[in-house]
């Protein structure tokens, strides 16, 4: 295995965030800040895991990062660009209600081609390639509702590779499935950010997720977010979740997660 | 969307993967019941027959203009089962398909823009519970005697052009108002309840607001329209009946309903009535398929 590969160059950066502030108007009227200060960056080509407990404002990083909804303070950038103004370069990914349910398996994938304009023969070979890489084979003709959670989430990861989009925003795609089809499916993202050269994004409240899949690890504060600390997680790949060292970067998260939640109360 | 005839077992339905139902969901379960209230009501029939009163046609009478649709009533001024059926469902079709012509488009921008959703929302909320019967007698002095005919060829030809003449425009005005309300609420509601998600999904591909309505926003909605669409039928169906037994019409299954009455040919009354329901149980098992296949990728939102 190449050096390069068994210690992460973090390098350039592809997510820059800058003291972001949001607030959302309860029901009430009353302003409740989701973030409160969130400033890190994620290196190009590697992935960047946000954990933290449940109310922490994961989501809305994403979201401000995928430039669906605007920071009230501060700046987010991809490539020290507006994500506004990256239409097509940006995929996000989702837990729930990610392929759409009236279209076929590789109509679904197809979409993004489709959107593009490319000639159906064309779009039709690349599917075909997607769906053989991704172990889709057969389903294309199928619907969604037809497939199992882990199937569903392997079609919503071809739906991204068709758009070839290269930042990849992803909030608990693997979160409802069962242990074993959620390492297949981290396996297969870490081959594609290699392979494709990817910068993704990745939000998880589970902390043996991001030890697995972070190259630099993000720990939210509970709400309203800030970072409480972020560092590089430099175990060699393949990683082996039994190594002790892979115990003690656990071990890290979750004592930070917890004096997190302390401070809280 | 809930479906009626409901499928599945009888317990709400809790297991949506039940495809084998209980005897009521197999054919011959559901002729059996479905004939039950039917067969109630020729026993009724039955029942009148025996009374010896006049107004209750032998079934032999009824059955012999049944198995006789193309043949002009004797002594009825009348034209036969056939063209009157016929009669009445072009009026349908038109005044029908120009509501649903109508409404679905309007449908789509109020949907969409605040603007226009302000713009009709009163108008709509005001209009629409007027019952389009009540506007009969309003439409018909307006509208005259106007038809299809009289609009393409003028009036002085019109009665050359049998058919087209016999589409009176003021009925095609309350069919459309019938139609128009419920197909243009539906469309609404199913385009504001497109989920969020989707359209995210779409803006980040960049994809044009015309590719998000064709692949996203109608292909959601679609179930709600047909359902709009179901239920505008059925007011279709009650305004055009009604309305063919109002004065100035010469035609329809309404009409021929109407007319045997007055000069006591009860068998006739009592085939149009037969016609009326079957036809309309039948365009009610045809939108409720087409709502059905609609809405067939819902499995996966319960």
């Amino acid at each position: 295995m190449p050096l390069e590969d068994l210690i992460p160059q973090l390098t350039d950066t592809a997510y820059s965030l800058k003291d972001v502030e949001k607030a959302f108007l309860s029901r009430g009227g009353t302003a409740v800040k989701a973030l409160d200060g969130v400033t890190f960056e994620g290196p190009e080509g590697m992935i960047t895991c946000i954990v933290g407990p449940t109310g922490s404002g994961k989501t809305t990083v994403l979201r401000i990062v995928s430039g669906l909804e605007r920071a009230d303070r501060g700046t987010a950038t991809i490539n020290g660009k507006d994500p506004a103004t990256l239409v097509r370069k940006i995929g996000y990914l989702t837990q729930r209600h990610t392929l759409f349910p009236w279209m076929r398996v590789c109509e679904n994938i197809a979409l993004p081609l489709e959107v593009k304009g490319v000639p159906p023969e064309d779009a039709r070979s690349q599917v075909a390639g997607i769906c053989a890489r991704l172990g889709l084979a057969g389903s294309g003709d199928l619907y969604p509702h037809e497939l199992s959670g882990g199937m569903q989430q392997r079609a919503a990861l071809g739906r991204l590779l068709a758009s070839e989009s290269w930042y990849w925003l992803m909030d608990e795609p693997f979160t409802a499935l069962d242990e074993r089809t959620r390492h297949q499916l981290q396996h297969l993202l870490i081959d594609l950010v290699r392979e494709r050269k990817l910068s993704v994004l990745f939000v998880t409240h589970s902390i043996d997720e991001a030890v697995y899949l972070a190259d630099r690890v993000v720990v939210l504060s509970a709400g309203p977010g800030r970072v409480a600390e972020s560092f590089d997680n430099l175990l060699a790949r393949p990683r082996n979740r039994l190594s002790q060292e892979y115990g003690q970067v656990m071990e890290r998260i979750r004592t930070r997660i917890e004096s997190v939640l302390g401070e809280e109360e | 969307m809930p479906s009626f005839p409901a499928r599945g077992n009888d317990r709400f339905m809790t297991d949506r993967n039940d495809q084998r139902g209980t005897w009521a969901d197999r054919p011959v379960g559901k002729i059996l019941l479905g004939s039950a209230f039917p067969a109630l009501l020729v026993v009724a029939w039955w029942l009148g027959i025996r009374s010896g009163t006049a107004v209750i046609p032998s079934f032999s009478a009824v059955i012999g203009v049944l198995a006789h649709p193309l043949e002009i009533p004797p002594d009825l001024y009348s034209r036969s089962l056939a063209f009157s059926l016929m009669m009445t469902l072009i009026r349908l079709a038109l005044g029908f398909g120009l509501g649903v012509a109508t409404a679905v488009p309007l449908g789509f921008l109020a949907g969409k823009s605040r603007v226009v959703d302000r713009l009709f929302y009163p108008l709509v909320q005001i209009a629409r519970p007027i019952n389009p019967v009540v506007l009969l007698p309003l439409v018909t002095v307006l509208f005259g005697l106007s038809s299809l005919a009289s609009v393409a060829f003028g009036p002085v030809d019109a009665w050359k052009y049998d058919v087209a003449d016999q589409v009176q425009l003021a009925m095609v005005f309350i069919l459309w108002w019938g139609a128009f309300f419920p197909v243009f609420l539906s469309t609404v509601h199913g385009v504001r309840s497109v989920r969020t998600s989707y359209l995210e999904t779409m803006r980040l591909l960049g994809a044009t607001d015309v590719q998000i309505l064709r692949r996203v926003v109608l292909p959601h909605s679609l179930p709600e329209i047909a359902h709009g669409m179901r239920i505008a039928m059925g007011m279709c169906w009650l305004v055009l009946i009604a309305a063919e037994i109002f004065p100035g019409t010469r035609s329809g299954i309404g009409y021929m309903l109407c007319t045997a009455c007055k000069t006591s040919d009860y068998q006739y009354t009592f085939a149009a009535m037969i016609v009326i329901g079957i036809t309309g149980l039948l365009i009610d098992v045809a939108f409720a398929r087409f709502e059905r296949n609609a809405g067939h990728w819902q499995a996966l939102e319960r």
